[in-house]
């Protein structure tokens, strides 16, 4: 899956548990710029996405990312390794 | 040298002068200045601890950069540093704030189940602000591990950021991720800035020594006559106290943050106008935010994330447990513990429910009011908070017991003393004031307001208020956030 195509996924996951439209992720967005994104919510989406895209992130992983773009590479390396 | 002190505004006149005349523009200059007087302001409060902050400093230092150092090698040096970090702030808190709490809590579970003990507690004196600047050494640590910043290299900006004057005694606890930055950077007067700071540090001296301190003669009274005293009279003192905290803890968060202002600093908010919100969980984004905010990043969600695939009832672990923590953070005491348990169960009915993750704006009225379904939630969420602050105050538990058990009695429906009455005209004008301001980052940001658009108008409030805030003070007592 290239990496368009996971952030347009990734995309539909935060809109659906998020339960807002009007989010538009890039590779910089961060939590500070998605007002339902806090840390309980954080964790809804990190679920939703292992469980969909049938992966699993180490902890490490999920407390170093700094915004969508690093979670998007992560998300990349575990497919491809799948 | 407490903030609201003639020798405070001294010793801040003369820091400010230099500060921005003769070492005007000069970033390396003004950092030392900063840094002196941060210990010269810590050392005037306790010398004895002295070489403990700077001890602590150089350690967290050097770790910094060994860190930093294993990130780009992707050593796993990394992590062992990071957590010997961790285990040396968290063992500076446990030394120094919790040894003798657990010593005789040993002590006294082993001789209750007829195991003698002879063990002695320590003579440990707790150094002043340990509570606020083991949590900037630990962040510090943390985030340079997780490469969200750089180690600094610079000594004295190091220093600086750890010791900041306004903010080593009650917080707010500054994370290095936005501090340092502005210690690196240039920093000249800012009119604007400045003034609002000024502003800031008027509202929090009104706070204070207006509502907070003549509030706390009411309570301390009730709290030291808890049997004599009528059950209608304790359960004003009970709303009385929440607002008293808050009126007090915020009142020097105000007056510190507005210090940082005037030197050129934004200090992070701690408080957000909590006595306004809807339910528990939006009652704790709003108090004591700086706290909160931290054992979140690095309590709640390392174990939300270990406990994710246990569903609601992780999450609900992890709440508890961080609670405890917010509880156990405040002083080496079990009432403190139930504070914490307290206020993570109540959350359990928002998980459940699901309100939890709704997050709804308040709806208000024709006449600038909440409508009245909001205003019962509001008055709810301060309720529920205000009973769980009876252990929070309680110096024991069987003290909070007698106080709760006095409150319940027959004496409940009495009527109430002008005591409590009076200072409940305190609270509720801290209140109005506030829901009115509610938008503001604080109070007395009143530019906008139509009626105060005429500056002599504007600076004949601050006067007045500066006015009140001298003839009304009430007996000076010392921050309650200074003994955690």
């Amino acid at each position: 899956m290239k990496k368009s195509e996971i952030l347009a996924k990734v995309q539909g996951i935060f809109i659906d548990v998020l339960d807002n439209e009007e989010i538009k992720l890039t590779d910089e967005t961060t939590a500070d710029d998605v007002d339902e994104w806090d840390s309980l919510s954080h964790i809804q989406l990190v679920v939703t996405i292992e469980k969909q895209l049938r992966i699993k992130f180490t902890s490490k992983e999920i407390l170093f990312w700094k915004n969508v773009g690093e979670m998007i590479d992560c998300i990349a390396i575990k497919l491809e390794n799948a | 040298m407490i903030i609201n002190s003639i020798q405070f505004l001294l010793f801040f006149l003369c820091v400010f002068l230099i500060y921005y005349f003769p070492l005007k523009e000069k970033v390396k200059e003004q950092n030392i200045l900063l840094l002196l007087s941060c210990y010269i302001f810590y050392g005037i409060a306790d010398w004895r601890m002295v070489p403990l902050l700077l001890l602590a400093t150089g350690v967290f230092y050097v770790l910094g950069i060994l860190i930093g150092k294993s990130n780009e090698a992707a050593s796993s040096r990394a992590s062992l540093l990071t957590t010997l970090g961790v285990c040396l702030g968290v063992g500076l808190l446990l030394y120094f704030k919790y040894l003798n709490f657990f010593i005789t809590s040993f002590s006294d579970l082993f001789s209750s189940i007829g195991l003698s003990t002879n063990w002695s507690t320590f003579n440990i004196i707790m150094p002043l602000g340990i509570s606020f600047f083991t949590f900037k050494l630990i962040s510090y640590v943390i985030e340079i591990h997780r490469q969200h910043i750089e180690p600094t290299t610079n000594m004295v900006t190091f220093a600086t950021y750890v010791a900041f004057f306004p903010t080593i005694m009650s917080g707010p606890i500054d994370r290095p991720n936005s501090f340092i930055p502005q210690l690196q950077s240039k920093r000249t007067f800012n009119y604007d800035l400045a003034v609002d700071g000024c502003r800031q540090i008027l509202w929090g001296m009104f706070k204070k020594m207006v509502i907070a301190d003549n509030i706390a003669t009411c309570v301390d009274l009730v709290w030291d006559n808890i049997l004599i005293t009528p059950g209608i009279n304790i359960f004003i003192s009970v709303l009385l106290y929440s607002v008293q905290l808050y009126a007090d803890f915020s009142g020097y968060s105000d007056m510190a943050i507005g210090v940082g202002k005037i030197l050129g600093f934004r200090i992070t908010s701690n408080f957000k106008y909590p006595f306004f919100k809807k339910n528990i969980a939006e009652f704790w984004r709003g108090w004591h935010i700086s706290l909160t905010s931290w054992l979140t990043d690095y309590v709640f969600m390392p174990l939300n994330i270990k406990f994710r695939n246990s569903g609601i009832w992780g999450t609900i672990s992890a709440i508890i447990i961080t609670f405890v923590l917010v509880g156990l953070w405040h002083g080496a005491n079990w009432t403190f513990a139930i504070f914490g348990l307290y206020s993570g169960l109540l959350y359990i009915p928002l998980m459940l429910s699901g309100s939890f993750f709704k997050k709804s704006k308040l709806e208000i009225n024709k006449y600038g009011l909440p409508t009245l379904k909001d205003a019962s939630k509001m008055f709810a969420t301060f309720i529920l908070m205000s009973f769980g602050l009876i252990i929070f105050r309680a110096e024991n538990i069987g003290q909070a017991w007698d106080f709760v058990c006095q409150m319940f009695s027959s004496s409940l429906f009495s009527i109430p003393d002008n005591r409590g009455l009076r200072r409940l005209v305190y609270a509720a004008v801290l209140l109005i004031i506030e829901w009115y301001q509610r938008d503001k980052e604080h109070a007395l940001q009143i530019e906008d307001v139509k009626f105060l658009s005429n500056s002599i108008i504007r600076w004949g409030l601050y006067l007045l208020l500066c006015f009140i805030t001298f003839m009304y003070a009430g007996t000076s007592t010392e921050f309650i956030y200074f003994r955690f």
